[in-house]
């Protein structure tokens, strides 16, 4: 499906690299490495220029810690939103939020992603979206409250489930106004999920690719990859690019990552290898 | 008036083989700019793989106008060995021979491209099995053009047009 984030448009063939930018302390990643703004715009310049079509700009860590309230929330990301428009006014800005009141407010300010990484949580972000023609990032958490662990999460069937919340949850945008070229889904890995959960559903991506909604998925040096290969933050890259070939080849989408060339490269493969994408310089053999 | 141009049967020139960018960009515009001039009813000469490739090329072709005159398009090309990472590795043969073909292709001398040494070109990795053929066409031909002359990925490449 032709993909619309709110002014631009993607062909269906084109997977696309989401870059993470952190306007936050302490996100598990780079630890604070970009909360600065100027360090944080600084980012932005570097994954725009490595090639990422989105940056996903987050004021808040998914971890529980310290609460955030909305006035701070906007506070780290609004004004920077609006500067990230004027620099750049090709990228695509998504916003990590789940939150109506800072989703308007980012959108007014030139956003037109909003990655409600929590699930639906606030039950007005899709109104948010539809109202500003913006696109809508529909996850599944298994109903967990935000910014909280699981916590002996069990599913019949944790595909299933993935896909009926993500699914409903795209209904419920589109009956909102969304535009349906501008909702994606995302399973959400380690969201409400143990590390098997996440296995079985990186294992069973071409389900919810089925769906026929677009697929965004966010692996990135998660704590499944660290769980799975016994790895901290930090050494987890070549574990992330494995479960990125493997959903790439089920048909994702969208990749939120922190790491956009070595991601870049590791879907251009897997998209020739599928038949999706030619080769960049082919002549071994056709002399 | 008859019209014979010959390019190379070279596989990268198939749609099939398409790459995101084209490693024979060059090449492919003198391949456009023969088989243009050819008009609209040709002929062509080559094997069944080169044929493939002649038969993309003018499956390519738009606003061609016709003369009503004949029209050839031959596939051969020349060695096959001229580098290391040829696809037949090095063979300094090669040079001399691709020398002497293409001056016989350009005179054009029939009696010369009859006469190639079909046991030296077959160890150069030559495609000329066509030569013989194209030979009897170039009887009474003369030169219109070099469009393309060189050996990018270490084969001989000609894109040549000749008028009768």
């Amino acid at each position: 499906m032709t993909l619309r984030l709110r002014r631009h448009t993607f062909a269906d063939d084109q997977p696309l690299m989401m870059a993470i930018v952190n306007r936050t302390p302490d996100s598990f990643f780079d630890k604070g490495a970009t909360w600065a703004e100027d360090a944080a715009f600084e980012r932005v310049g570097t994954v725009v220029e490595q090639g990422a079509e989105i940056v996903d700009i987050g004021g808040i860590k998914a971890a529980p810690g310290v609460e955030i309230p909305p006035a701070e929330e906007k506070a780290r990301v609004v004004d920077f939103v609006a500067r990230v428009r004027e620099a750049f006014p090709d990228v695509v800005i998504s916003v990590d939020t789940w939150r109506a009141e800072v989703g308007d407010a980012v959108c007014r300010a030139g956003a037109d992603v909003l990655n409600d990484a929590w699930g639906g949580a606030d039950p007005e972000l899709v109104d948010v979206a539809a109202a500003h023609d913006a696109a809508i990032i529909c996850t599944h958490t298994g109903g967990v409250t935000p910014r909280t662990r699981p916590y002996r999460v069990e599913y019949d069937d944790v595909v299933r489930s993935a896909i009926e919340d993500t699914v409903a949850y795209a209904q419920r945008a589109l009956d909102a106004g969304v535009a349906s070229e501008s909702i994606v889904i995302d399973p959400a890995h380690d969201f409400g999920k143990n590390t098997f959960h996440s296995l079985e559903i990186t294992r069973r991506l071409g389900e919810m690719v089925a769906t026929g909604w677009p697929v965004l998925v966010s692996l990135s040096n998660k704590d499944f990859v660290g769980e799975t290969l016994d790895l901290p933050v930090g050494e987890r890259l070549l574990g992330t690019l494995a479960a990125t070939s493997v959903c790439a080849l089920a048909g994702a989408r969208i990749y939120r990552v922190h790491q956009v060339p070595e991601t870049r490269q590791s879907v251009d493969m897997v998209w020739s290898i599928a038949g999706r994408r030619r080769p960049a310089r082919a002549i071994r053999g056709l002399q | 008036m008859t019209r014979i141009a010959l390019v190379p049967g070279c596989l990268a020139l198939l749609p099939a083989y398409a790459s995101l960018l084209d490693p024979v960009p060059e090449l492919r515009a003198a391949c456009a700019t023969a088989v243009a001039w050819l008009g609209e009813d040709v002929r062509i000469v080559a094997a069944d793989q080169g044929r493939r490739v002649a038969e993309a090329l003018l499956a390519t072709r738009t606003g061609v106008a016709g003369d009503g005159g004949s029209s050839y398009l031959v596939v051969a090309n020349g060695a096959a060995t001229r580098s290391e990472r040829a696809p037949g590795y090095l063979d300094e043969r090669a040079f001399d021979f691709d020398r002497a073909l293409a001056k016989s292709l350009i005179a054009p001398d029939p009696a010369a491209l009859r006469a190639v040494d079909t046991d030296l070109s077959h160890a150069l990795w030559a495609d000329v099995a066509t030569l013989a053929p194209l030979a009897d066409l170039l009887d009474a031909a003369h030169l219109e053009s070099v469009d393309y002359d060189d050996d990018p990925y270490g084969v001989q490449y000609w894109v040549l047009r000749w008028a009768s």
